[in-house]
């Protein structure tokens, strides 16, 4: 008999997915937020934080998380008033929701650092019994236009009134539309299922509703999905999201809505600034674990391996005069066929510079509340999109950039309005991609700029010539332009982390420039890419270097009494591993810090063994420095390296240590593939 | 070999009731996430058991209890109900409109695990 399951198990799995829910939920109020302040409804956020929140609770039930349970609970019964209310939230009861977040956040980080959740804050549950909502509901600011739905249908009844109002507003060129959809098996083969097509017509338009009915369909189905919505997009175009036949589309009405198609003048299009772009985030999105593509690119490094032994036994054949024209065509082909897959691969861990950067709003408005400064951020990252990898390790620094702007840069509103500048300040946050593979992110504000002589004197030291020099000062560790340790930016990192992740980690490049009373901008140019590596750090010779520990097949004790040494400096010592004989290579010697004569006298004290054209092999070193994720900056493209160097890393103290891929390394002097006759010179 | 369809938007919690339901022996899982999807499915294969969540973001469980409800080769089909704690309005209206059991979050893997096999061995060969 199988032992039940134990739900405990589930908590990694948990904790991810209300990490994203409170992303989510995040967003939502900020929007909430943004509509209650002009007093309007946002009926559809409203409903998103609820499902949220009642997920959320019902995920922590599951895993016995009580004080999540308590707080998702009491915000979701506030939350399911306002949903009735017509998505109508009065603006004194964002603080205590956003409060709610933040203590399930604690919580969440709580549990995954493997403590327990913290009870529930003093005070908070009965902040959010309290919330009282309005329960009027309140029609819409924009007035419905004379759209009558086609009642005939028989679908009318089935709308609430908010929902046929949502239909039938006409704004600009919009007209309400019905798509049906007929499932079948075949079509779901194919990937078009109902989920595909929600999401596609989501994209397109206000998808209002989708109702089954079930009943003979064209092309005989037993099932159809009419999809109400209000769109611009043509016919055709919804067809093609409904994957066509035998899909059908037709107008709602043939009243208003096609007054527009006609060429009158189209009303004003309301601004649509806080709807949140769910259909774009959701459509088609599969979660994948990191690791899952990193397997895929390990398994294209194998294939870019085997494509240099294919280019150099057709070199070989070339060199002797065989006719390899058209080998080489292909061979040419080859090598682009794999950099596009490369790229296709890499393209699959980008993310939108724009979701990575969805808390920041967040993280400014809490800074409006902490500082008593008005800010308002704008944020210009356009559809940028960076490795997921990059993407986790710039955040901080754009964090951190922009809490030094609100806290350090921004002058107090009396300061600002005794220099003639707006009493609000603006931090803006710039993202493009340019083509050569680099990102470059700027983070300007309006503030007072950094006072360079001042900065200087701080340090003790002469001022500046230029703003390498300054940036140069303010990365110095442990600096700071502020005696008195504030809240917000007083503690972390300083600019020195900054810089760390910026230049050593991610080889990318961090600039200064200001101007006193006009303000600052930092910028910042990362790769669009990294690679990342588990790798064992090792010293030989006094040198360290970083093998990937996929590579490594095993780590040896080697003992001197264990190696096997033929006569002279030049033949090749065994050492045993399992009562097999192994050859073992000095890798001091190798790299060229060893003369063939230090390395038979100092037998190395740990072996790294690994396996070479099938043969294993052990490399000699001197001491095992431990084990550690490491970002690989490739000295080449890939396609083109040198053999047994992979590139360099970073290991947190600005020194560039070498990445050796020991699988090749040696290997490209070792006569034919046989290998047992190496010489290790 | 009877085939399960899990209906729920979170993925963890379908993860969690098939974990719950994969010591009875022999049992087959289909997720789906969302109603809509559900109803798809059921539309295009025969299924012996649906575990169903209750809020989703299309159309809900109650919804999906009704249609299936309606349709004559699906009159018979056992469904499991799962839904969180305060939903207590939401029992009798999933009960009236057909559904056969109600399970309320948190809930034990065992009781789950009991009423599925009750369903799945009540129902005749």
């Amino acid at each position: 008999m199988t032992a039940s399951v134990d739900l405990a198990d589930f908590l990694p799995a948990y904790l991810a997915e209300v990490e994203e829910l409170l992303d989510s939920a995040h967003r939502h109020l900020m929007a909430v937020e943004a509509s209650a302040r002009r007093g309007s409804a946002h009926p559809k956020s409203v409903r998103e934080l609820f499902r949220a929140l009642h997920t959320i609770k019902g995920l922590s039930a599951m895993v016995d998380v009580e004080p999540i349970v308590s707080i998702s609970h009491w915000m979701e019964s506030s939350l399911r008033q306002a949903d009735q209310a017509g998505g109508r939230l009065p603006e004194s009861s964002v603080e205590p929701l956003m409060e709610g977040l933040r203590a399930v956040e604690q919580r969440m980080r709580q549990l995954a650092s493997g403590k327990d959740a913290a009870p529930v804050p003093p005070g908070l549950l009965e902040r959010l019994e309290a919330l009282g909502v309005s329960t009027s509901v309140v029609p819409g600011a924009a007035r419905p236009v004379a759209v009558t739905l086609d009642e005939t249908l028989a679908l009318g009844s089935r709308l609430t009134p908010v929902e046929r109002e949502q239909l039938t507003t006409s704004v600009g060129h919009r007209r309400p539309m019905r798509v049906d959809f007929i499932p079948g098996a075949e079509r779901a083969a194919r990937g078009i299922t109902i989920n595909s097509v929600r999401e596609r017509l989501a994209t397109l338009g206000d998808l209002v509703k989708v109702v089954p009915l079930a009943g003979p369909a064209p092309g005989g189905g037993s099932l159809t999905f009419v999809l109400l919505l209000s769109t611009e997009a043509s016919d055709a175009v919804l067809m093609e999201a409904a994957g066509g036949e035998p899909a059908q589309v037709r107008a709602l009405s043939t009243l208003t809505a096609s007054l527009a198609d006609d060429g009158a003048p189209a009303p004003v299009r309301e601004p649509e600034l806080e709807e949140p772009e769910e259909g774009r985030r959701s459509s088609g999105t599969l979660r994948v674990e990191v690791s899952r593509l990193d397997e895929a690119l390990e398994r294209l490094a194998s294939l870019v391996v085997n494509r240099s032994r294919l280019q150099r036994a057709v070199a070989d054949l070339t060199a002797v005069g065989a006719p390899t024209r058209e080998l080489r065509a292909i061979l040419h082909e080859n090598g682009r066929q794999l950099r596009d897959m490369r790229a296709a691969i890499l393209r699959l861990r980008m993310v939108r510079v724009g979701d990575v950067l969805d808390r920041l709003p967040l993280l400014v408005r809490g800074l409006r509340r902490t500082t008593g400064k008005p800010v308002r951020l704008e944020m210009d990252v356009g559809d940028a999109e960076l490795d997921k990898a990059v993407a986790d390790r710039i955040l901080p620094a754009l964090v951190h950039l922009v809490r030094n702007a609100v806290d350090h840069a921004l002058e107090s509103p009396e300061e600002r309005r005794a220099a003639g500048k707006s009493l609000e300040g603006t931090v803006r946050l710039g993202c493009h991609a340019n083509a050569s593979g680099w990102v470059d992110l700027t983070v300007t504000d309006d503030g007072r700029g950094v006072d360079a002589e001042a900065v200087a004197r701080r340090a003790r030291v002469p001022a500046p010539r230029d703003s390498d020099d300054l940036l140069e000062l303010l990365c110095r560790p442990g600096f700071s332009t502020r005696e008195e340790v504030t809240s917000t930016s007083g503690r972390g990192m300083g600019m020195d982390i900054v810089r760390r992740i910026v230049v050593d980690q991610l080889g990318g490049d961090l600039r200064l420039e200001t101007r006193v009373g006009v303000g600052t901008t930092f910028h910042l140019r990362v790769p669009l890419t990294i690679t990342l590596l588990d790798a064992i750090i090792f010293e030989c010779a006094g040198l360290r270097y970083a093998v990937a520990v996929g590579s490594v097949e095993e780590l040896i004790e080697v003992e001197a009494a264990r190696v096997v040494r033929p006569a002279g400096a030049h033949g090749v010592a065994l050492v045993e591993r399992r009562g097999q004989a192994v050859s073992l290579v000095s890798l001091a010697q190798l790299l060229g810090s060893a003369s063939a004569q230090q390395a038979v006298d100092a037998t190395p004290a740990r072996g790294l063994v690994v396996r070479q054209r099938g043969d294993l092999v052990a490399f000699g070193v001197d001491r095992l420095l431990g084990q550690q994720e490491i970002v690989l900056r490739p000295l080449e493209d890939p396609l083109v390296r040198v053999p047994g160097v992979a590139g360099a890393t970073d290991l947190g103290d600005g020194q560039p240590t070498l990445v050796l891929d020991l699988n090749a390394l040696g290997a490209a002097r070792r006569p034919g593939a046989g290998g047992r006759e190496e010489r290790a010179t | 070999m009877p085939e399960v369809l899990v209906v729920d938007d979170s993925k963890v919690m379908r993860d969690m009731v098939v974990a719950c339901l994969r010591p009875y022996p022999g049992l087959n899982f289909t997720h789906a996430s969302s109603g809509l999807e559900a109803i798809e499915r059921l539309s295009l294969s025969p299924y012996d058991l649906v575990v169903l969540d209750l809020n989703m973001p299309d159309i809900g469980g109650i919804e999906v209890v009704e249609f299936v409800r309606g349709q004559d080769h699906l009159r018979a089909l056992p469904i499991i109900i799962v839904t969180t704690r305060g939903d207590d309005a939401s029992r009798t209206r999933a009960l009236t409109a057909g559904a056969n059991r109600f399970m309320t979050k948190p809930f034990k893997p065992d009781d789950i695990l009991a009423e599925a096999r009750g369903l799945l061995e009540e129902k005749p060969a």
